[in-house]
Formats: C-alpha cells, structure tokens, sequence
C-alpha cells in the first residue's frame, strides 16, 4: 500500500462544528444549494428533521421539524432537482416522503417494514441517470423493499426471506448499474456477513457472497453507470472493494480488502466528482480517505478460460480522528468538491473540507 | 617508616617559589601530591615529603610539574615578600601538627566546594538544554499550525466565493431562460407531439440534453419542461418478490470474525452436554428432573456415605459421573465407598482419576489432593503394595506436612517396609 507523502497530501480541514441536541443518525446535503439537513432521535423518542445553511464559519438553523416516531435515515436520491422532496425511514418502519416546504403532511407514506428501516437509497432522481425514480429500503425485519413514489402501498419488489428461514437484519442498501431505464440493481449487505446483489430487470438474486463480519455500510461508485466498483464496510474495521465488470460465474467478483482500524466502518462514500476516491468513518471517531487504483488489466481468463476480474490496490491518502465517538453517518456535497458533512453520535454536525483533491 | 625525601633545591622571586624535587626512581602522580595553603605534601610510597611553609601561597593557581624522575612546583606567594627559607623551622611539632590537620580540613573543604559548584553548573546546562530544545518544539509547532490555519482560511474563502458564485448564478441563469425559453417553446410543443409516435429512448437522449443545459435554475422552469420529464419516465415496475436464503447463523448477535472461535467453542460444549443427556435417554425418562443433576446427585451419595449406604452412595457416584464425567470430587468420594467396600483397586483407579483431574495443583485443591493421596495409599497398604503406598502418604505430607495422622500412618508403612525387609 503506497501513500501520497509530504505537503501534497490531502488535508481534512474542519471547517463547522455544530453541537445538537439529540442524535443524528443520518446527514444529507440539499442538492445545488450549501443547506444540509440532518435526521435523527431526540431524547423525548420524537424524530427531529433540522435543515441548516452554511454561513461562513457558521451553520445556521433554518428550520426545525419533529415528527412522531425517531428517524434513522434519509435520502435525496429519487426526486427531482425542482421538487427536492427528502424520503425518510423511521424507528417503526415507515417511509416518508416530504416536501420541506410543507412538512405537516408527508407526500407519500407507507408503512414499509415491521421493524426499524436501517438504510435508505434513491435513484433515478436529481437529474443524474434515467428509468423511474425508485428507492430502496431496508430492514431489521430482514427484507429489502423497492417502492415507486407513484404507487401507493404496495412496493415493487420485495426481497424477503424464504419462508421458515430465521431472518437477518438488513444494515444497509444502494442502488447501482442504472445505466438505462431498464437496468437497476440493489446491493443489501446485512449483519450476518452476507451481501446480496439483486437484479430489477430479471427480478433475481445476480450474486452473493458472506465477508465473515457483518456488513454496515455498501455503495456503488456511481450509482448511474454500468457497475464500476462497489465498497463493503463491516465491523472489525474491515472493508472490501469489488471489481464488479468482471462476474465469473462461481467465484463472482474479485475483490481487495484492507483492515483500517480495529474498530467498525460505519460509512462508506464515494466522491461524487471523483469515482476512484472513497471515504471511509470509523467507530473510533476517524476518517479515512482513500484512493483505489486499478490494476494493469482489470480482466484475466482463468484456468477454464472463463473471464475474472483482478482487483486493484487501495492507498491511504489521509487519515484525521475527529471524535471519540463513532462518526455515523457522512455525505460529499454534490456541487463543491471536497465539501462534506459528518455527524457522529457524540450529537455533533461537523462540516469538514478536503483540500488538495484536485492534485490526485 | 617512610623513607624522607630530602634533596630538595628551591629558589624563589618576590612573588613565587620554585622547588625541585627529585624523586628517586618513584614514579609519581597527581594524587600523590597534597597542597594546601602552607601545607606541602609528596607521598609516594614508601618515599615522603612535606613542608610546612614558610609563608601561605595561593594554591590554587600554583602548579607542579612531573617528570624526567623530578617534580617540579611553581608555587605563587599569597603576599609577595622575599622568604627566608622553605620551611619554617623554629616551629615546634605542635604547631606543626596543627598546621597539618588544618592544611587537610581546608583541603577537604575546598574539594567539597569545588564538587558543589560542578553540580550547580551542571544543573544550569541542563535548564538551557531544555528551554532550548522546548522553544525548538514550540516553533516547530507553530508553524504547523500556521499551515493549518492558512489552509484553513484559503478553504473558507474559496467556500464563500462559491456561495455567492452559487446564488448569482442562479440569478443569472433564472433571466437568461426565460428567454431562451419563450423561444423554445414552439419547438417544444412540436417535439412533444412527435414523441407520441416515436420511441421513448432516441428522444430522450435529445430532450434530456436540452435539459441539462437548464439544470442550473430552480424555481423559474416552465410547465412544459416539467410535463415533460413526466412523460419520459417509464412505468412504475410490475411488482415481484426474490426469495432470499441467509447464511445459517445461530445467535441473534452480528457475524464477528474475531468472535468466531468462541462461538464454536459454546456450540460444541452445548452440543457435547445434550449428546450425554439424549445419550440415554430411556433409562433417564423415568428420573426426576433433579436426579439428572450431578451435584445434587453428589450430594445424595455424600448423605448415603455418612449414613453407612456404601453401594447406594456408589449408584449415586456412578449416574453422576455419567452425566458430568469432569468433576474430581466425584471420582473422590466414590473411591472412599470403594475403600469402605474394600473393592481396592476400584478405590485406586477412581483416586487416580480424581487426581488427573485436580490439575493444576493450587492451593485451592489441597485439600482434595491430600484426601485422594491418602484413599490411594490406604488401598495400596490393604493390597500390600506398601512401598506404593509410602510414596502417596508422602506424597500426601508434602502437600499438608502439618496433619500428624499423615505422619504417623507414614511411619507406621515405614517401619513395615523395614520390618519386612529385615525378615525377608
């Protein structure tokens, strides 16, 4: 593993520091604009929706919205850039759309899942990618469910255990390879090892593999191309990259993994405007930034003559520890480079900016 | 006797003495020299000089040099004034005495002296060797952080330049559409009803770009593009279920590798425990629950023991072993019934057994090992084997060399073994 030595290395400057009154369980960016929202739980067991705007050295409260029940997860991802509706998941398995002007009444709401909905995805929204806007939830009840916000109730796929199998809670969903309106396909990656590749077009399981530790955080490179490369997290401070071009048909897909920490990965994002660049949270309060290069030739033939992929190689370009508490939940701003906000469960928002990306 | 060396030769000038000392084939060295204010000493054993001068010089700065089988001092007079001679010579042996015991506290003194003004100077270079290496750190630091807070300040400028970029942009943007969009629309309109006949895809690519180029203005877009987009978007997908198969899992808790090793630990003791308990099943289905329980069972033997129901206390001992073959106190108890039944070996085996089981040897299992050494050695004393049975008893002492009953049964196989020794 090789490193970007010396002063031109990227620098994590920490630009905001906001103190919150309950915890945040998830922060997003409001697309083309410098406001952020964070979601998360207050201490009375009601969800709090807080929408800020950076100015200067400041976040400013722009509004505040609660709600019944406590809110894990949100996403941007399947509205369009006019609307900017924010689809949430809650503690009891409810999805929620709702337009921040109006927050009373949601725009669409299901009750999804039984249990809490630990991980939300949208696409197809935002201008970015074609097909229908959809988004994906996923849950302690074990089932992965995709819903269209212009069908009420029931969702359009639903991936749910075998009947009779004890069922395994799903940490975390993305969508990836929206590359047309046909193609989608949803990774879960869930607490007992297992990550799952569905594919919406065949409505069939693509591939799956267990990586020994419970699965916190996946997500595609891009969600809008044909799948380029898509990052695992799990506890025990382990994570795995895949070369998902290359699908052999009994090994699947080549991977690298790299141990960071000795504490779980939270998070994993990619750079919206740097697919090869990936930041990684930690349980221990860190951030990782790392840049993963591919190999001479991505693509070998195997012994049957069948195709597998080669993966690359991982390098750490920069590493800062933030707090002591494990940092949940992080978001790249779409529209300035380096721009990201972190919120960690010591109930702070940190705005930090990452100098120097573009020299890598 | 010290052999006195007498051939000395001096001169002097107003204000210094020079003396010659030759040595006589000693070797000498700087600490055979002793000097003080009127007090001059060589001693090299066995040879000895000294001289109680005549007037006190300054011996600090004097000096003496060795060599060529000669010493030769400089010595620099306190007060300059010519002397009438080295020595003084009409001093009595008192005075003289005093004046040596004088000349060796001084010197002692000043050699204390000297010591403590080394240590201070030493401590002093150490303070500056630290302040200076601290205000190298200091700086070393300040202008890292110097870096920082210009990074720091570059950013957040950059940050609100784009801000403001942002919003006059939109501002910008929002005029320049509104024109460009009273001209499009009459393509627009044309378009729209084209796509009706047309596939979905060739067209999209057109009006999608078209869009893009608009994408930067929020509030100020026509209906037009917004129906649409509408349009462009396929039908909500026909709903379907995947089937999903997990990995088996036993516990409820998240896949650790590095918990793992334990996991499978537990399963297999879990495992192992059931296999015994459905290991005999039929014969165990008529026991109560509690009969199933090793130490309750332990108990029961241990009152069937005291009541006199050796071979009740034995079954006890048995079914309990069965169900939990890793207690010691078991094997123990049971070879005492074994003792008392007289069934020796059996006796033998179950202490051995029982003291397989007591290790680690800690203090904790005295007590035990000692009862199951003596159980062992009274068996193999019944069976005759008495030498083995020494070697328990002593085995037993070693461990609780204070019980005499131990000794004294000791003794007793002791004189035995002689006794039979004798007569055979």
């Amino acid at each position: 593993m090789s490193a970007v030595l010396g002063p031109e290395r990227p620098q994590v400057v920490s630009h905001v520091q906001q103190a919150l009154s309950y915890t945040v369980f998830d922060c997003k960016w409001v697309p083309r604009s410098a406001r952020l929202m964070c979601l998360g739980s207050a201490a009375r067991g009601t969800g709090v929706i807080q929408l800020y705007e950076l100015h200067g050295a400041r976040l400013e409260v722009l509004r505040e919205i609660e709600k019944p029940k406590p809110i894990k997860c949100g996403t941007f991802g399947a509205t369009s850039l006019q609307q900017r509706y924010l689809a949430t998941g809650d503690f009891d398995g409810n999805l929620n759309i709702w337009n921040l002007e109006a927050p009373e009444i949601p725009v669409y709401s299901v009750k999804g899942h039984k249990e809490i909905i630990n991980s939300i995805d949208g696409v197809g929204g935002l201008g970015i990618g074609e097909g229908a806007p959809e988004i994906v939830t996923g849950s302690r009840d074990g089932t992965v469910k995709v819903w269209d916000p212009r069908q009420n109730d029931t969702p359009v796929a639903n991936m749910e255990p075998v009947q009779g199998e004890s069922k395994r809670d799903c940490w975390t969903v993305a969508f990836g390879n929206a590359y047309n309106q046909e193609e989608r396909v949803v990774c879960a990656g869930y607490d007992n090892g297992d990550i799952k590749l569905f594919d919406l077009k065949t409505m069939s399981l693509r591939w799956e593999t267990n990586i020994k530790n419970g699965v916190c955080s996946v997500e595609f490179d891009r969600k809008d191309i044909n799948m380029n490369k898509l990052v695992a997290t799990s506890l025990e401070g382990k994570f795995h990259v895949f070369d998902m071009r290359t699908q052999h048909p009994t090994k699947g897909f080549a991977s690298v993994s790299e141990k960071a920490q000795k504490s779980t990965i939270w998070q994993v994002r990619h750079l919206p405007q740097n697919r090869d660049i990936f930041m990684t949270s930690g349980g221990s309060g860190s951030l990782h930034l790392w840049k993963y290069e591919y190999p001479a030739q991505r693509s070998k033939k195997d012994s049957e003559g069948s195709e597998m992929g080669v993966a690359g190689s991982l390098s750490l370009l920069q590493n800062v520890t933030l707090s002591t508490q494990p940092i949940s939940s992080l978001d790249w701003s779409p529209d300035k480079k380096g721009l990201c906000v972190c919120g960690a469960f010591d109930q702070t928002v940190r705005v930090l900016i990452v100098t120097k990306l573009n020299k890598i | 006797m010290p052999v006195w060396l007498r051939e000395h030769s001096w001169r002097q000038s107003l204000t210094a003495v020079y003396l010659s000392l030759p040595l006589r084939g000693a070797r000498a060295s700087a600490a055979n020299i002793f000097c003080s204010e009127q007090y001059l000493k060589v001693s090299i054993p066995p040879f000895l000089f000294e001289a109680v001068l005549y007037a006190p010089i300054d011996d600090t700065n004097s000096t003496a040099k060795i060599g060529n089988g000669n010493i030769f001092f400089t010595l620099y007079k306190k007060e300059p004034a010519m002397w009438d001679s080295l020595t003084l010579t009409n001093a009595d042996k008192e005075k003289l005495q005093h004046l040596r015991e004088n000349a060796v506290i001084k010197a002692q003194e000043k050699a204390k002296e000297e010591t403590e003004a080394k240590k201070i100077t030493k401590q002093e270079h150490k303070k500056y060797a630290l302040e200076a290496t601290m205000k190298l750190e200091e700086t070393e630091r300040k202008r890292i952080e110097d870096l920082k807070e210009k990074e720091r300040q570059k950013v957040t400028k950059e940050l609100e330049l784009w801000k403001n970029q942002q919003k006059d942009g939109d501002k910008y943007k929002s005029i320049q559409t509104k024109e460009e969009l009273h001209q499009e629309i009459e393509p627009l309109k044309e378009r729209k009803n084209e796509k009706m006949n047309k596939t979905q895809i060739p067209n999209e690519g057109s009006s999608k770009r078209r869009f893009k180029s608009t994408r930067g203005c929020h509030g100020s877009c026509s209906i037009f593009s917004q129906d649409l987009m509408e349009e462009q978007l396929p039908a909500p997908r026909a709903a379907a279920t995947i089937k999903v198969n997990f990995t088996p899992r036993v516990f409820p808790t998240a896949l650790r590798e590095s918990r793992v090793a334990e996991e499978e630990e537990w399963l297999h003791k879990q495992a192992e425990a059931r296999r015994i308990i459905n290991s005999d099943l039929s014969e165990l289905e008529d026991l109560k629950e509690e009969e199933k329980n090793p130490d309750w069972l332990k108990d029961k033997g241990n009152k069937m023991f005291a009541m006199g129901d050796y071979l009740g206390a034995v079954n006890a001992y048995n079914l309990a072993v069965r169900l939990n073959n890793k207690l010691p106190l078991l094997y123990l108890n049971r070879a005492a019934c074994h003792l008392k039944l007289r069934n020796l070996h059996k006796a033998i085996e179950d202490s051995s057994k029982a003291l397989e089981l007591l290790t680690p040897p800690v203090p904790d299992n005295e007590n035990a090992r000692v009862k199951a050494h003596v159980r062992r050695g009274t068996a193999f004393c019944q069976l005759e084997l008495y030498t083995e049975g020494l070697q328990d008893y002593e085995a037993a002492l070693k461990i609780d060399p204070k019980n005499k009953i131990i000794e004294k049964d000791a003794e007793k196989i002791r004189q035995l073994i002689q006794g039979t020794v004798q007569s055979s």
